[in-house]
């Protein structure tokens, strides 16, 4: 029998009304050493990506957010009980480590979306003669990159807007930009459980002040994005 | 659906769609990973909306999980 495994805890030695899990299976908690992982038993090894499963994982993740901070795993982690604890007594330091980190935090999310713009000033005029082919590759090729740079500076300026709006709140971070895209800006913030209000009326301020701007800020989340710790057992202790 | 606040501007998203995006984004993205351990599938994927960069990016991640496990 295979394990499902849904995120790792610390300081937890029961489960309160623990949600089903994927596939409606029970959801216990799985004891090694000062560590603990929610994990259901799964007769599948590969696991679909379904709206159901997907809720239930983040379901059964959150279900201890409100007792302790989860670092949770990713979706579709099956694993035999004696890899789950080959894992947990190679990684233990390195969890612990993560779990002190995370201790007391939530995770908070910033994403800004942009709208297709239309009224963006145009780009300048290269002031060559349109004589050749090659005059209007270069003329081209100078405007493209004057609108890749316009690109990364309203990137840079997004990045400046939501840092500044939330100066003094975040304990870390992991900020994506993404100049040419609609969604250009997406920020997962760690932050104190008791800052999470302050979060949230710093990021509606910063919303009200550029309504030109689309923001989705949601939280808060379980701290999925400060749990990448890169468990490579065969390129790092040659075990499969 | 998820318990989390939103601020939005902008009609063109709609709230329960966003829930699950950003749902899907966290779990499919991010978090602790067992190297070789996972296997997803999505293949008759019940979710088909491409409608934001989280989304492309999560199928993204899945596609590449399975080409990894191909691989070995």
């Amino acid at each position: 029998m295979k394990l499902y495994a849904y995120c790792l805890t610390e300081g937890l030695d029961t489960l309160d009304h623990a949600p089903t899990g994927i596939s409606d299976a029970k959801v216990s908690l799985f004891k090694h050493e000062e560590l603990g992982v929610l994990v259901s038993n799964s007769e599948i090894d590969v696991v679909r990506v379904t709206r159901d499963n997907a809720l239930a994982h983040a379901a059964v993740v959150r279900s201890v957010l409100d007792r302790t901070t989860p670092l949770p795993f990713r979706f579709g982690t099956v694993v035999d009980e004696q890899q789950l604890k080959s894992y947990l007594t190679a990684r233990k330091s390195a969890l612990q480590t993560q779990l002190e980190h995370v201790r007391g935090c939530v995770e908070m999310n910033v994403k800004i979306i942009q709208q297709v713009q239309n009224d963006e000033p145009p780009l300048p005029e290269h002031g060559l003669a349109p004589e050749g082919p090659g005059t209007a590759f270069l003329a081209e090729k100078r405007r493209e990159i004057i609108g890749e740079e316009r690109k990364t500076e309203h990137g840079a300026e997004l990045s400046t807007l939501v840092r500044e709006a939330l100066e003094g709140l975040i304990k870390d971070e992991q900020v994506t930009l993404r100049p040419a895209e609609r969604l250009v800006f997406a920020a997962a913030h760690l932050v104190e459980r008791s800052s999470v209000q302050t979060f949230r009326e710093k990021m509606s301020e910063a919303v009200k002040r550029r309504p030109e701007l689309h923001f989705l800020v949601s939280g808060p989340w379980p701290p999925y994005s400060f749990a990448n710790i890169e468990l490579e057992f065969l390129t790092q202790f040659g075990v499969t | 659906m998820a318990d989390f606040d939103q601020i939005l501007v902008g009609e063109e998203w709609e709230g329960s769609e966003l829930s699950l995006l950003e749902t899907l984004d966290h779990v499919l993205n991010r978090g602790l990973v067992i190297a070789g351990e996972i296997t997803i599938s999505v293949a008759n994927i019940d979710l088909i909306f491409i409608g934001l960069n989280v989304m492309v990016s999560s199928v993204e991640t899945a596609q590449e999980v399975l080409r990894k496990r191909e691989l070995q």
